[in-house]
């Protein structure tokens, strides 16, 4: 693994700015794949023996996956939506997980370690170069027992929606009213078709 | 090279394993650094293996010594775990001593086809065994658990269980709840008059929210036919999934909300199940709403036909006369103090 100092400039770089975000990340994931035992985390083989779940889709996500070399088409890197400034390490070779939360406190730390700056966002951004690991995150083991439909490697699983045709991969279908469906007709969804657009109308516009 | 005995075991020199399957998780000890299985259980040996057993100290290995028509258990176990189940039901990626556990992937009624189940179990050195079907479940609970029974199982046995099992599919699901409009209607004249103070609503409510619905409507009624009818009727026009009523459904002559249901344009009614504490109980069907009619022994008993008939309605099924019939068969709460429902017998049936 690169330095802390290569590895932030890397960071800010994928994601477009430096950040206190970007330290909390990078130390994060430098912090998690030391617990279970990665020092090389984006390369072979150590790039399959690891998967991240984060909890927040905040700058702090861009960094960890810079780091450890997770990615979401990979299915290596997991988003649980908690909106909580936390990420969970797992060593799928040896089970060993680490969940890994940045501290509100930190922000408290970052003034009494930095007080010269007076400008809050660059205060962080210093202080959390330098503070340590335990001020900046608390750390627990944890067991994580990752569905088999959930691991990365080929599609296992497929079905097919009895509603609107969709492919279902990877066992996300759900049983309702006694037909196999996918999740927006089961459960509604984040949009709605625009009329004369649907699924199966564009389908037959495209036969 | 050595076998052992009539095991899939052989013993081999390291430096002539490479292609071969280990038996068993290595464990590897970095003094003051780690200690992990540097290879596990079914690992297939290569080349590049070699310098790090040696480092190891491995100089012999047990090895399995499988030929086509034969299968590991880790393999034949994720082989029935995915051909038994079906949405809502997942499993993990890591079997433990040759066994997956079947979880809910959400919360739900869990569904067996137990005859179909049954046949899996009949095939030779596969096993499944679940809970009831016709549960409540909850997202993550453990539903059932399959493996191999022997060691290594042969690829024929493994394909007809796991055929079967894709014949039926799904043999193990999870019917997800859809939340219902539901209104309520508390009928008694001791209670429309002021007599006694409602308990039914609190109970309804509870129930239902429990299921991940609400109760969008709740009116208090005497026991007047016409005025019941009425109300009903009302429900009726308005978009209601379930209309529950509770009271007058014994024999009393006081007692009309049967008739009053069955007035009200319902093409099916069944009344009586075979469950007490629940015996006087109404389920009727238009074709858009379900009612379901409760009587008092639901103030009184913690849990009573409704736990058991409400699930299947927020499933999506239309539970009929067989269906409460075929409740008989557990029927009978044995009122344990303190309760443990669903974890006991009451509507356990196959």
């Amino acid at each position: 693994m690169e330095d802390f100092e290569t590895l932030l400039a890397g960071a800010a770089e994928a994601h477009g700015h430096l950040c206190p975000g970007q330290v909390v990340g990078v130390r994060m994931a430098m912090l998690g794949c030391e617990l279970i035992g990665l020092d090389n985390p984006s390369a072979m083989p150590q790039i399959k023996k690891l998967i991240v779940y984060v909890e927040m889709d905040r700058c702090a996500a861009d960094a960890l996956a810079h780091v450890t070399g997770v990615r979401l088409g990979r299915r290596s890197l997991k988003f649980i939506d908690n909106g909580i400034m936390a990420a969970t390490f797992v060593n799928l070779e040896t089970g060993k997980a680490f969940r890994i939360v940045s501290t509100e406190t930190a922000r408290d730390k970052a003034k009494e370690l930095m007080p010269e700056i007076t400008d809050s966002h660059r205060q962080q951004l210093e202080a959390y170069k330098v503070m340590d690991m335990a001020d900046l995150f608390d750390v627990e083991e944890v067991r994580v027992d990752i569905p088999a439909s959930d691991m990365p490697g080929p599609t296992r699983f497929k079905a097919v929606c009895t509603r609107c045709g969709i492919v279902v991969r990877d066992k996300k279908e759900v049983l309702m009213n006694n037909e196999i469906l996918c999740r927006p007709c089961a459960h509604g969804s984040y949009f709605q078709p625009v009329k004369g657009s649907t699924h199966a109308e564009k389908r037959q516009h495209t036969l | 090279m050595r076998k052992n005995g009539s095991t899939p075991f052989k013993t081999v020199p390291v430096e002539e394993a490479v292609g071969m399957t280990l038996a068993h998780d290595m464990t590897e000890i970095i003094p003051g650094k780690s200690k992990g299985p540097a290879f596990k259980r079914g690992h297939k040996v290569t080349s590049g293996d070699l310098c790090r057993l040696m480092r190891m100290g491995k100089n012999n290995l047990y090895i399995l010594d499988l030929d086509e028509t034969q299968v590991h258990e880790d393999e034949a176990v994720f082989e029935l775990a995915s051909a038994l189940a079906g949405p809502g039901v997942e499993f993990s990626a890591d079997p433990k001593e040759g066994k997956l556990e079947l979880r809910a992937s959400y919360p739900g009624l869990y569904k067996v086809d137990v005859e179909a189940l049954t046949q899996f179990n009949m095939f030779q050195d596969v096993m499944c065994g679940s809970i009831h079907t016709n549960t409540n479940v909850q997202r993550n609970q453990s539903l059932a658990a399959t493996r191999a029974i022997p060691l290594v199982i042969e690829r024929r046995h493994l394909d007809e269980a796991t055929a079967l099992a894709k014949a039926a599919y799904p043999i193990l699901s999870v019917a997800a709840y859809k939340p219902l409009k539901i209104r309520l209607a508390i009928i008694g004249n001791e209670v429309y008059n002021g007599l006694i103070q409602d308990r039914f609503q609190d109970i309804v409510e509870t129930k239902v929210r429990a299921l991940g619905t609400d109760v969008l409507e709740t009116c208090i009624l005497p026991d007047d036919r016409e005025i019941i009818s009425g109300k009903i009727k009302e429900y009726l026009e308005k978009d209601t999934d379930l209309i529950i009523t509770t009271g007058g459904m014994s024999v009393d002559p006081d007692d009309v909300t049967r008739e009053s249901i069955e007035a009200s344009g319902f093409d099916q009614v069944h009344y009586s199940s075979a469950v007490l504490p629940g015996a006087m109980f109404l389920l009727g069907y238009t074709r858009d709403t379900a009612i379901m009619g409760l009587p008092a022994c639901g103030l009184y008993h913690k849990t009573t036909i409704f736990d058991l008939i409400l699930p299947r309605l927020m499933a999506g099924e239309r539970p009929g006369k067989r269906d409460l019939a075929s409740l008989c068969h557990g029927g009978l709460c044995m009122n344990c103090t303190p309760c443990r429902f669903p974890e006991c017998p009451f509507g356990k049936t196959a």
